[in-house]
């Protein structure tokens, strides 16, 4: 089966905005993400993952290397790519049900199949009831259903998501995995999930693609062969085959911030 | 009985929520600041010589309001500086809204403008007069010409900056669900700026009432200016007062009951600000 979204030998370096030093960012970076599989992305803070997810989305160009979306060579942002953003990206002047909507619109689907297609993603992300309210009526977690369900509304190859829950408390970003696990399952849809936070990974990811320190590169893969359907926080929490690859995924992170701190 | 006292209404003077509302939030305050000015005023107005040329008593201000209202002339000229502030604010805003966003969409030409606003918004609309009167003469058209200049540049200033500093990312999450430029300059610049609009708004006629004014004591004909200004030559003391007793009345009713209520609905909607 030929990858969903392929990565091949991405350098990137970009120069300080305060020093001007070259930075490098990503060096000979390569890999591969399936068909409806979920990748994780784990590294210490600035391994150069959220530049990699810029770059795949299409904000930030590059020079050296190869990045294919089903194929087609990556040259700027476009829908074959929805991206979750770390901020709340979600426009306050939009209701819940006109933000969800707005990919649509932007595609220039009629208005009754819009609203038909809105209705089902907002029931999808648990936001039944909420259509009319305004961003700053809604929690931060409530917001990133808005932002993942906008994402997956416009119907993207690939979802890139950018440490989503990263701004939320902590109860509510179990929640929030546990939420994006079941629209995983409903939707088989092809996810790339950028973060620093190694449970999340490996609670989410069909395989978690770990980073060294900056220069970002691969330093190992590690496959999670739980089925999505048992992937439910309070049996993983003592669950060998979950516990098992987090500690391994753990040891490798924290080997790269212990380097990074010398 | 202790229920049924409840709901037996104390004695004296019954007030509507709103009024009670109004004395809560310090009319009491302003009640009183109001009679001291007032009682200020009348007692300097009785000591000195000749008042009614050099500060008229606040009774014989009313009295010659009543005078001008019978005649018909003060509910005209105050339609007219109304009439001129509307149509000039609406001009300048129409071309200042605009101006602000186009300017705004590209960090170059904005920065390349922005000292241009800033100079120029620094030019009052008083210090134009000279020149518009050496163009066009006391006529109407310079009466506006005043107007719309005040009221152009601090609103296209504030639009300006508002669409500059909209955040982002919503540009950046445009972008990914593939919107064109123009889409975006739509669904965020401009609702972006809606709140800069708004408040750059209600500067901006703040400004353009002064300019009426003063546009009107020297290039108009008829309203409050030109009252004031015709008045001082016929050594009306107690006219000029009452002209400049009714442009504070008339800014805080217009602030109040219109600007204010579109300004703070606006940036209440738009969730940027929470009440």
């Amino acid at each position: 089966m030929k990858p969903k979204l392929v990565v091949r030998d991405l350098t990137h370096h970009y120069p300080d905005e305060y020093t001007g030093e070259d930075v490098h960012a990503l060096e000979r970076l390569s890999l591969d993400v399936d068909e409806g599989e979920l990748a994780a992305v784990v590294g210490p803070s600035g391994c150069g993952k959220t530049t990699l997810l810029n770059i795949l989305a299409g904000l930030l160009p590059y020079r050296q290397g190869v990045v294919q979306v089903d194929g087609v060579a990556v040259k700027g942002p476009g829908p074959d790519r929805g991206v979750v953003f770390q901020e709340h990206a979600i426009l306050p002047w939009r209701t819940v049900a006109r933000n969800i909507g707005h990919g649509l619109e932007i595609q220039g689907v009629p208005r009754q199949e819009r609203e038909r297609k809105v209705g089902e993603f907002i029931e999808l992300v648990g936001l039944t009831g909420f259509e009319d309210r305004y961003p700053h009526e809604l929690s931060g977690g409530m917001k990133q259903r808005v932002a993942l369900g906008r994402t997956l509304c416009a119907n993207p190859v690939i979802m890139l998501m950018d440490e989503p829950f990263a701004a939320v408390d902590a109860q509510t970003r179990i929640t929030l995995q546990e939420e994006l696990n079941r629209i995983a399952i409903a939707t088989r849809k092809t996810i790339l999930f950028v973060t620093h936070n190694v449970d999340e990974a490996a609670f989410l990811g069909d395989r978690c693609f770990i980073f060294t320190r900056r220069p970002g590169t691969l330093k190992a893969t590690a496959a999670i062969t739980i089925p999505r359907e048992r992937r439910i926080w309070k049996d993983l929490v003592s669950d060998p085959a979950f516990t098992r690859p987090r500690d391994e995924i753990l040891e490798l992170v924290r080997a790269e911030v212990r380097v990074g701190d010398d | 009985m202790a229920t049924t006292s409840l709901s037996v209404a104390r004695p004296g003077i019954v007030l509507s929520a709103r009024a009670r509302r109004f004395w809560r939030q310090g009319g009491i305050e302003l009640a009183l600041v109001t009679l001291v000015l007032l009682a200020a005023w009348a007692t300097i107005s009785v000591t000195i010589p000749r008042p009614d040329r050099y500060l008229p008593s606040p009774l014989s201000v009313v009295l010659s309001s009543g005078d001008l209202l019978w005649k018909g002339i003060l509910p005209n000229y105050v339609g007219q500086t109304l009439w001129r502030l509307v149509l000039g604010s609406l001009i300048g805003l129409a071309l200042g809204i605009p101006f602000g966003i186009l300017v705004g969409l590209n960090r170059h030409v904005s920065e390349t403008f922005y000292p241009v606003l800033n100079f120029f918004q620094s030019i009052s609309g008083i210090a134009l007069l000279p020149i518009l009167m050496i163009w066009w003469g006391t006529t109407e058209k310079t009466v506006f010409g005043v107007i719309v200049y005040t009221c152009f540049f601090p609103i296209a200033f504030t639009v300006l900056t508002g669409v500059r500093s909209t955040p982002l990312i919503y540009m950046n999450a445009l972008r990914t669900l593939g919107a064109s430029r123009l889409r975006i300059v739509r669904d965020v610049l401009v609702p972006g700026a809606m709140p800069s609009i708004a408040t750059g708004a209600r500067l901006s006629i703040g400004y353009a009432w002064r300019a009426a004014i003063a546009g009107e004591m020297l290039a108009g004909r008829r309203g409050l200016g030109w009252m004031i200004f015709s008045a001082q030559q016929v050594d009306q003391t107690a006219q000029v007062i009452l002209g400049m007793v009714l442009i504070g009345f008339l800014w805080i009713l217009l602030d109040r009951y219109v600007l204010r209520p579109i300004e703070s609905d606006t940036i209440q909607r738009w969730g940027l600000v929470q009440r």
